[in-house]
């Protein structure tokens, strides 16, 4: 069968399909590369959004390749020949499956190696979502051969594709059942999450099972079929009859915190750890900026860290969102934006009191924020340059009487502060 | 109408009958055939291309008795063993475009199961017998019609096969090819079963020891080629001996069923 295979994979559908699915990936990576940039979990785990595109392609594959009898009219030539049918199905499927799987290796292989140059946490059983995620594609493309053998038209193929990504796509927006495990796509796989081991090992069976079933109806192999349902049947059971995730588990050594050990404390989550000397070079001036004023925050963190679901406080620590952040050859996407992050403690902490807003008020939050980061002004007659030209120490008391106010809600206090400049 | 042939044959076809819906095609025919080169001709529409299906264990016969190498195709465990031993053209020679004329040949020496060590070899035995030696690492799509032809030929008898169907196998040749064809035909039907299913009358005389002609599902004649000419008389058309004897032949095996 080795020969056969060579050929097909030369001549058949194959190259075209690893050539699809290299760019599918390409793209997809392409497109938000800040989901998996220096993190192996995150790599893998947006493999599995991927797959939306990657499942389409192999299907679309696979129909094209299993109608090519069809299309050259080699039905009445092979039906003559002794080797059974589903030998040379077989070859069809594994030519379209390997080189599509290749395809998706190769591009996942650069990027691993992007990866790899930045990650500081090698991660857990990222492997079991690489595999599921390989496994499925060769599902795909053992459904696409067996739609190409059932619909003689030549437009099954895109049509086929189409409807794999809708049906695939439709599973993202009902997450709140068990049985969306039974689709391999999905989309809340973040760096720090753990997908429980069992899980992982019934959706693999899961998708062997359903290839296995799939190649059997294509063949019209009547007995093997009847087994091949059985055990999918049998996978799928503790997939849909399971307890239901409704959050999955936090990697425990994946969130734990790494910092700066000169300046001001900066923290971010291990996983997240190879942004730590760009964010401290943004952050830790602001930081040094306010050492010392009373009620100032003295630390920034990863909002990774926070256990899942909390709700960040304002104490002394300013949380800072990552996402979008990371870039695939290092630094920070865009500084700015993580910065504006300190907006947080110059807002006026009104929870449960009535904040009366006044031009006044708004001046002095407005002022105390451009302060605070130390950003040019567009135009130089603005407050925050007459706060500016007071010496240093009053700049500071002044930013100080601001963070208590805020953090009592006194709109009076805040109010006198924007009259005083 | 039964044709006894000396040792034993290699197809035995008793009481065929083949339809297609209401149309009947065949309705009781009857054929033996031994090593040799046989020619099957009739008019279109005649049946031939079904008999040769079925011998081809393609299509299934409604009724009769088909046995093919001394085993009967309605036996599926004897399909296997027969289906090795078999070589065909069908008169549609579907091919891959993208494949090498090498490559499409091995694929179907892989898929008559030959013996994994012996395909090279006899790839290329069969390229040679087709003289497409030196175009065995061309892509069948750019094979002229007459090569894809004999390409198609070479996977027929890559395996040696002891019952070997072709179907129109000189449509598209020129007319040097089909003198190397009649004389590839006759090496094959030395040890093989040759049932070459043609138009060209010429072609059975040259390179067939036998001919049957069917009309209308029925076989209408069997003999060797000289017995078909001499079946012909000056009063009959054709611009050979051989097309006055096959024209003669017809007429009357009508005018026997309109009478």
């Amino acid at each position: 069968m080795r020969r056969p295979l060579q050929v097909e994979l030369l001549r058949g559908t194959a190259p075209a399909a690893a050539l699809a699915i290299f760019g599918g990936t390409v793209w997809m990576l392409c497109v938000h590369a800040d989901v998996w940039a220096g993190r192996w979990a995150g790599l893998v785990g947006y493999f599995r959004v991927c797959l939306l595109i990657l499942c389409a392609l192999m299907v679309a594959a696979g129909a094209w390749q299993a109608g090519r009898e069809r299309r050259r009219g080699m039905g009445e030539l092979l039906a003559s020949t002794p080797r059974p049918a589903w030998q040379p199905l077989l070859v069809s499927w594994l030519s379209v499956a390997v080189a599509g799987s290749a395809g998706a290796v190769a591009v996942l292989g650069g990027a691993a190696a992007l990866v790899g140059a930045q990650a500081t946490y090698p991660g857990r059983d990222w492997w079991w979502v690489l595999l599921v995620g390989l496994l499925a594609l060769w599902a795909a493309a053992a459904f696409g051969v067996l739609v190409g053998r059932l619909v003689p038209y030549r437009a099954i193929a895109p049509i086929a594709g189409v409807a794999t990504y809708v049906g695939l796509g439709a599973t993202t927006y009902v997450d709140v059942y068990r049985a969306t495990w039974l689709s391999p796509v999905r989309d809340n796989l973040r760096a720090e999450l753990l997908i429980p081991g069992e899980l992982h090992l019934a959706q693999a069976a899961w998708l062997l099972a359903l290839t296995a079933t799939l190649l059997a109806l294509a063949a019209r192999i009547r007995w093997v079929t009847v087994v091949a349902v059985a055990l999918t049947a049998a996978a799928a059971v503790p997939i849909v009859t399971g307890p239901r995730v409704s959050r999955l588990p936090t990697d425990p050594r994946a969130v734990e915190p790494v910092c700066t050990t000169d300046g001001p404390p900066v923290c971010m989550a291990r996983v997240n750890a190879f942004l730590l000397d760009d964010v401290a070079a943004a952050i830790q001036p602001l930081l040094t900026r306010m050492a010392g004023i009373p009620g100032a925050p003295t630390r920034a963190a990863d909002s990774t860290i926070l256990p899942d679901g909390q709700v960040p406080g304002q104490a002394e620590t300013v949380w800072l969102n990552l996402l979008e952040q990371p870039q695939v050859f290092g630094g920070l996407a865009e500084v700015s934006e993580l910065r504006s992050g300190f907006r947080q403690i110059t807002e006026p902490f009104c929870d449960h009191a009535h904040l009366d807003y006044s031009p006044e008020v708004d001046k002095a939050r407005t002022v105390a924020l451009q302060w605070l980061l130390d950003e040019q002004q567009p135009l130089s007659d603005l407050p925050t340059d007459r706060l500016r030209a007071l010496p240093l120490d009053q700049q500071r008391a002044w930013f100080g009487e601001y963070l208590a106010a805020a953090r009592a809600c006194d709109g009076k206090r805040l109010a006198e502060l924007g009259e005083r400049l | 109408m039964t044709v006894n042939v000396e040792g034993p044959p290699t197809v035995t076809v008793e009481g065929l009958r083949v339809s297609y819906g209401k149309r009947v095609v065949h309705d009781g025919l009857d054929l033996a055939l031994t090593a040799g080169v046989h020619g099957l001709l009739g008019p279109n529409g005649a049946g031939k291309t079904t008999l040769m299906r079925v011998l081809a264990t393609v299509a299934r016969p409604g009724g009769g008795r088909v046995r093919l190498l001394g085993r009967d195709i309605s036996d599926r465990a004897a399909l296997r063993a027969i289906r090795r031993q078999l070589g065909y053209l069908p008169q549609t020679f579907g091919f891959y475009p993208r494949f090498t004329v090498r490559e499409f040949v091995e694929y179907f020496a892989w898929l008559r199961e030959m013996p994994r060590a012996q395909i090279p070899l006899a790839v290329d035995r069969a390229l040679a017998r087709v003289g497409m030696l030196e175009r065995a690492d061309d892509r069948m799509k750019h094979l002229s019609g007459g090569m894809l032809r004999r390409a198609g030929i070479a996977q027929a008898i890559v395996n040696d096969p002891r019952l070997i169907l072709l179907d129109e196998p000189t449509a598209g040749l020129d007319p040097e090819q089909r003198v190397e064809f009649r004389a590839l035909l006759r090496e094959l039907g030395v040890d093989a079963c040759v049932l070459v299913s043609t138009h060209l009358v010429e072609d059975v005389a040259a390179a067939c020891s036998r001919v049957s002609l069917v009309d209308g599902g029925r076989l209408v004649f069997a003999g060797t080629p000289q017995e078909l000419a001499d079946a012909g008389g000056d009063g009959d058309s054709g611009d050979s001996a051989i097309e006055r004897g096959y024209t003669a032949v017809l007429r009357g095996a009508r005018a026997e069923v309109a009478g």
